[in-house]
Formats: structure tokens, C-alpha cells, sequence
């Protein structure tokens, strides 16, 4: 008897799937899929009342009305994809695993069909940020010979109402600590090797964002001979974010930007 | 154009140990057909503002041993413009860190008997060590380098190298039309750029004889207010930082936030940049505007006056600010030192007060003045401003005259002309020479240009670990400075 199974056994040689196929395959999962395109207000209030669980769930944001799909909480069950007509599907790809919980909601404008991408909550900066350092994202501001005006608004990032340590951020005093040079100012003549030297004591993944209109190309002060030219013509630059200054809305959102864009893990 | 009197007149004149000595104000120089030009500015007791222009001839005897005010115009003047000066304790180029840097190589290359160029003078003797710092440095501020040496944890000299952020500013306004280098003048100190766009507008103004109207002058003095109530805000709340009382600081982070947010609410810029034009400001407040701002500006200053209370009334503040780092008045007199830093060592000058500009005229103002020269009062100078910044604003606001802010202004021809503001940082003065309608040579005396000359004699024997926080009381800006 048990020599048999193990003769069938043998006799069928098994198959490794190969990696590609396993990739993003949910095959047989009964994860939903949403067809944007389809979905009407009656059909995501239906699929939204069958769900046991809370992962279909419609918000209302003033005359906007969103559709939020929690994979987090979808159990398979195949009810929505039953009354979909369609616009809910079984999906066979899926890339629905995330470095935080956040990443598993995705959310759509029932009337116009469109995804939304939400401006990242804290929770998921923060987790897209420890998936590329594996710990704090931190900056080393550098002076190239920035009027101080950058400065006195980087400095309001760390006050109450920007904060940008709740996201995981951290301002630090040396670049040996850095993970990000935030440099401002066009880069002068007397700064060139400090910034040069600069840039080498920091350690390896490092991204250098040139900051305000002097950062990014040298500003007003360009045409100076006392002057080398904005921070992209000493040091490899990563990012940009202009203004004179910057406010501190747009350094948060900037750096942000920045780091979404490298780490590659920006939903579609 | 040139005074009646000779340069060793002249320099009799301003010699500070005299005690009704004027004072050097700023020395610059200026170029014109192959001929130099050495203008000396000086604020002359109970005369005012006194400019002497002189050709220059030769050698010139130097200011600086009359007054030590005058060393680093002389060293400026000798690197960019070649003047020769007798008698100077030590010509060095300031804005050129080593001798590669050198644009004409002088074939006297030791100026000083002890230091050559680009070196520091060294300390020597058992346990003296040298600890160099910057010019990166560890917040987020501007670059520039100290070079301490100290025997254990005594600083016993206290050697700056600055200008890392020197862009040539004063030559980039050479050429341009006088109303389009706004930016420029905006750019030299950019956390006080408000100040800058109003000294270099009123410089223009006397130039071409602009007259500028009630209402734009209430405008000015707001935003001038403002700049210092928010600059000596953040500068106490910086100091508590750095004897780590945290609490304080953040608080006053929240209230400069919440006055450049009422700012742009009023002005619609956060710091004022592009309100400033010759003759006039861009922006003509509503009513709304107006009694927003005023509640504004009263919850801050409620706010801030409980906060500091509260901050100096702590023995642990108290321990680290009093006796740190202190200036005394003799040092503060000879290196002309203005501002927050003077009124904290008994030298109670303000321009607001003492050569009355704008809408300054038609309030009573309360200038502080303390004696000790210590961190401490640096600390309730900026208090006390602060408090008095706050009451000018909502007069100022209760009472807004009506009228235009922004007549037109015709800037053709030619002249010259200066002018001073109080800045949060002190006196700060703008000369302009326009030649048809364009800058000709614009002369930039930032107050940190005077005032960094006499930090190393506050900092000498304080413990080094306390230069960090004397360096903020002072709170110099490098890149006016440096320009």
C-alpha cells in the first residue's frame, strides 16, 4: 500500500513554478480587482453592504465619494465579486503586500473612476522611508553659502506645525550620520571644498537635494565670479526643490517627493 | 565732495579713547577713472550722520589704532582695492582664505609680523591645544570657521575665519538698473531681508529725492517690526535651546510660525521678500487685514512676555546666561559695536531713536539698555525689544494713515546717497552711487560685519562649552557679513 503512493509519486516528475510566475500571482485568492472604469455610485454602495468585513467601505469627502478597498481585511469571499457586474473582478496579479499596513488600502473616485493617491500619512513615510535606510531617514543640512533665508525655514521644519520628525525624519549634526545632504546656497568659491568634503564623510546610500533657486542653479547670485554655480556643479544631485525660500510646506512636501521617487515604492 | 580736513584730522577725530568720540559708522572704498576713492561714514555726538570722501594719495595712515572698528575695513580695502595703509596691526585678506585664492598676487606677501595668509596665530605654552570647528557646523546654520585654542576647558584666543559665504554681492549690483537689484539687497541677509530691501530702498529714495508717502512708511515700519519681533522671538527661544531647555524653545518656534503666517495673511509673503520698492511697497493692506495682523501680533506678544517670564525667572538659565560670555563696554565702544549686543553692554544707541527714519518719528519708543554685557542681557535686550515691537505694530495698525503706497517714482540720473535702518541685528546701512538710473558702487555695512569683530573678546576665558550659546546671543549672520 504505501509502496504504491510512493511509485505514483515518483513516476510524476513535480514542477518548480518558476519565480516570475509566483511574482504577483493571486490566482485562486478571490482577492477583488477593481475595473475603475465600471464602477458606478449602485455598484460600490452593493459591493460595499456584502462585505463581511469592513475591507470595502465607501467615504464621503465633501461632494467627492470614495471607494476604499482594505486588503488588509478582505477574507476571499468572493461576495462583491458576485454582485460587481463586473466592475469587481478576481484578481490574478496583484501586488497587495506592502512594508506597511498602509500600503494595502487602496481608494477610488466612484464618479470619476479615478485612483487615488493619498498624500502619505505618517505611518507609510515612514515605513517607505525604513524600507530603503532600514531605520530613520537622516538629514545633514549644508550650508554652500545660502543669505540664511533657506535656513531660517528649514529650521521651522522641526517646529509644531511642521514636524517633520513624525516622519521618521531627523535633522543631524554630523554627515557622517546622514543618510541626505540638504544643501542651500549657491556653492561659493570658499565653500567648494568643504562641500566636496562634506559629501565624501557621508556614508553610503546617500542623496544630495539641492535646495531654493540658489541650490538648484546657482539663483541670483550665478553671475558671480566669487561664485561656482549651483550644488549640481560640485556634487551629483538627486533632487531639487525650488523657491526663494522654499517654505517649509514645500521642503516637507520635497523631500517627500524625493524620497518616493527613489525608493520606487510609490503606488501607480 | 572731499571734507576740509586731512585724513590724520580725520582720524584724530574718531580716536575712541576720547569720550565724546564719534563713531566709525563703516570705511569703504570706490573706484573712479583710475582714481580711489576711501569714504569714511561716522556717527558724530549730537551732529549726526557725516560722510568724508578723500582720494586716495599714496599711502594712508590707518584708522585702526585710533579705532579698532576700522581693522577689517582697512583689511577689505586692501585686498579688494590695493590700498596701502600705514601702521596696521595686520593687513590679511578677509575674503580670500589662502594665497592661490589671490586675484593680483601683492609682492609683499607678509603683511602681519606674526601671521602669514591663510594661516592662525598659535597659542603656545604647556597643555594649550587648538580645536578647530566648522566651517560646517553641527545645526542648521550658516558656515564659518573657529579656531580655538584652549588649556583645558579655558578659551584662551578665539580666532574667526569667515566670508565662506562670500558671493561678490556688492559688485553684483554694479550695473543694474537701481529698482530691479531689489533681489539682490534681499538676498545679503536673507532672515533679514525685509531690513535690507528698506535700507536699500531708502538709500535710493536719497538719491533721487523720493518722497515717500504716510501710509507706505506705516507699511515699512510694520514689516520692520515685525522682522525684529519674530528675529528676537526665535533668537530667546535658540538661547534656551542651548542650555537645553526645550520646552521654551519650541514654544517660541510655534510663535515666529504663527506670526510668519499672520505675515502672509497681511503681506501675502512670509518674510516680506518683494514688498520693498523704491518709494512705495507693493501691497496696500485692507481693514480685515489690518485687525487680523493686530490680533496677531497681541496673542504673540501675551504669549512670549508669560514664556519669558517664566524662562528667566528658572535658576538653571539663570546659572548659564549670567556672567557668560560678556562684552564690556570699553570693547563694545571700540569696535563700534551696534544693536542688541550694544544696548546689552550700556551703549544705548538705536537709529530708530538717535537719526529717526520712516514713520519712527510719530511714536514714543522704548529703547532697553543693560549693563552687564552677558548672555543675560543680550537675552532681556531681545526681550524687552521684542515686547516694544509688538506695542509699536498695534499702534501703528490702530492708528493706519490713509492714502496711496505706491506713487510712481522717476529714477533717472545720477547721484549718491545713504542710508540706515535699524535692523534686528543693529544699524545697518546701505551707500549707493546710481549713474544714470544704474548702481554704480553699492556699499553694504551689515551689523554683524561690526559685531563678529568683538566676539572673540567675549568669548576669551569663558569655558568652551559655553561659546555655543554666547556665539547665539550674539547671533551674527555670516552671509551679511561675508556678502
Amino acid at each position: 500500500m504505501i509502496s504504491d503512493i510512493a511509485r505514483r509519486s515518483f513516476g510524476v516528475p513535480s514542477r518548480l513554478i518558476p519565480v516570475e510566475e509566483l511574482s504577483g500571482s493571486s490566482a485562486g485568492s478571490r482577492m477583488p480587482e477593481i475595473r475603475p472604469e465600471r464602477l458606478t455610485v449602485e455598484i460600490a454602495e452593493r459591493v460595499a453592504a456584502v462585505c463581511p468585513t469592513t475591507a470595502l467601505k465607501l467615504e464621503s469627502h465633501g461632494d467627492r465619494l470614495n471607494l476604499m478597498l482594505d486588503y488588509g481585511e478582505c477574507i476571499g469571499c468572493g461576495r462583491c465579486i458576485a454582485v460587481g457586474e463586473g466592475a469587481v473582478m478576481a484578481a490574478n496579479r496583484l501586488q497587495c503586500c506592502g512594508g506597511s499596513r498602509e500600503q494595502l488600502i487602496c481608494s477610488w473616485d466612484v464618479r470619476t473612476g479615478t485612483e487615488q493617491v493619498r498624500a502619505g500619512s505618517p505611518e507609510r513615510i515612514r515605513a517607505e522611508i525604513f524600507s530603503w535606510v532600514g531605520r530613520a531617514l537622516n538629514i545633514r543640512q549644508l550650508d554652500s553659502g545660502s543669505c540664511n533665508g533657506c535656513e531660517a525655514e528649514i529650521v521651522a521644519l522641526t517646529n509644531p506645525y511642521y514636524d517633520l520628525e513624525r516622519f521618521g525624519i531627523h535633522f543631524v549634526a554630523s554627515p557622517k550620520h546622514a543618510d541626505m545632504l540638504l544643501v542651500t546656497g549657491p556653492v561659493t568659491r570658499n565653500m567648494a571644498e568643504a562641500v566636496k568634503k562634506t559629501y565624501e564623510a557621508t556614508p553610503h546610500p546617500k542623496l544630495v537635494v539641492a535646495v531654493g533657486a540658489c541650490g538648484c542653479g546657482g539663483g541670483i547670485f550665478a553671475a558671480s565670479p566669487e561664485v561656482v554655480g549651483g550644488v549640481s556643479s560640485v556634487l551629483p544631485v538627486d533632487g531639487y526643490i525650488p523657491g526663494c525660500p522654499p517654505t517649509p510646506a514645500m521642503l516637507v512636501s520635497g523631500i517627500l517627493e524625493v524620497m518616493r521617487r527613489l525608493t520606487g515604492t510609490r503606488r501607480r | 565732495m572731499t571734507a576740509g580736513i586731512t585724513t590724520s584730522e580725520l582720524l584724530r577725530l574718531f580716536d575712541t579713547s576720547l569720550t565724546d568720540a564719534p563713531r566709525l559708522v563703516s570705511l569703504f572704498g570706490r573706484k573712479q577713472d583710475d582714481h580711489k576713492y576711501l569714504h569714511y561714514i561716522l556717527d558724530l555726538p549730537d551732529v549726526g550722520y557725516r560722510e568724508f570722501a578723500y582720494l586716495v594719495e599714496g599711502v594712508v595712515p590707518s584708522a585702526t589704532r585710533v579705532s579698532p572698528a576700522a581693522a577689517w575695513h582697512e583689511r577689505e580695502l586692501h585686498e579688494e582695492f590695493g590700498v596701502e595703509f600705514t601702521d596696521h596691526p595686520g593687513l590679511l585678506p578677509l575674503r580670500r582664505h589662502s594665497p592661490e585664492r589671490r586675484e593680483t598676487p601683492q609682492p609683499n606677501e607678509v603683511r602681519s609680523p606674526r601671521l602669514r595668509h591663510g594661516e592662525f596665530l598659535q597659542v603656545q605654552g604647556t597643555g594649550v591645544c587648538e580645536v578647530p570647528v566648522g566651517p560646517v557646523h553641527a545645526g542648521i546654520i550658516e558656515p564659518g570657521h573657529f579656531r580655538f585654542s584652549v588649556i583645558g576647558d579655558s578659551v584662551l584666543h578665539l580666532q574667526l575665519r569667515l566670508f565662506y559665504t562670500h558671493k561678490g554681492t556688492e559688485k553684483l549690483f554694479e550695473g543694474s538698473l537701481a529698482n530691479e537689484a531689489l533681489p539682490i539687497a534681499e538676498s545679503v541677509s536673507g532672515d533679514n531681508c525685509f531690513a535690507h530691501a528698506i535700507a536699500y530702498c531708502m538709500a535710493l529714495e536719497k538719491v533721487f529725492g523720493v518722497h515717500v508717502p504716510q501710509r507706505t512708511d506705516a507699511v515699512r515700519l510694520i514689516g520692520l517690526e515685525l522682522e525684529r519681533l519674530w528675529s528676537h522671538v526665535v533668537d530667546f527661544g535658540a538661547l534656551c535651546g542651548d542650555v537645553g531647555f526645550s520646552v521654551p524653545a519650541a514654544y517660541c518656534a510655534r510663535i515666529k510660525e504663527d506670526l510668519l503666517q499672520a505675515s502672509t495673511r497681511f503681506s501675502g509673503t512670509r518674510y516680506w521678500r518683494a514688498i520693498a520698492v523704491p518709494g512705495g511697497v507693493t501691497f496696500d493692506p485692507t481693514p480685515s487685514a489690518v485687525q487680523d495682523l493686530s490680533r496677531a501680533v497681541g496673542d504673540a506678544a501675551a504669549d512670549f512676555a508669560v514664556l519669558a517670564r517664566m524662562a528667566l525667572e528658572t535658576p538653571s538659565v539663570q546659572d548659564r546666561f549670567e556672567t557668560a560670555g560678556i562684552l564690556s563696554p570699553k570693547v563694545a565702544k571700540d569696535f563700534a559695536v551696534v544693536g542688541p549686543a550694544a544696548r546689552a553692554s550700556g551703549i544705548k544707541k538705536d537709529v530708530r531713536i538717535d537719526h529717526p527714519y520712516g514713520g519712527y518719528g510719530n511714536f514714543q519708543l522704548d529703547v532697553p539698555c543693560y549693563e552687564c554685557g552677558d548672555v543675560m542681557a543680550r537675552a532681556r535686550v531681545r526681550v524687552d525689544e521684542a515686547m516694544s515691537s509688538a506695542r509699536l505694530i498695534v499702534e501703528q495698525l490702530a492708528s493706519f494713515p490713509a492714502g496711496e503706497v505706491r506713487p510712481p517714482v522717476s529714477m533717472s540720473g545720477s547721484g549718491e546717497g545713504f542710508a540706515a535702518v535699524e535692523a534686528p541685528r543693529g544699524e545697518l546701512l546701505y551707500w549707493l552711487k546710481v549713474n544714470e538710473g544704474r548702481i554704480a558702487r553699492c556699499h553694504v555695512r551689515s551689523p554683524s560685519f561690526q559685531n563678529w569683530q568683538a566676539l572673540p573678546f567675549a568669548v576669551a576665558g569663558n569655558i568652551i562649552a559655553d561659546f555655543p550659546l554666547i556665539n547665539k546671543s550674539f547671533n551674527l549672520s555670516y552671509s551679511g557679513c561675508d556678502r
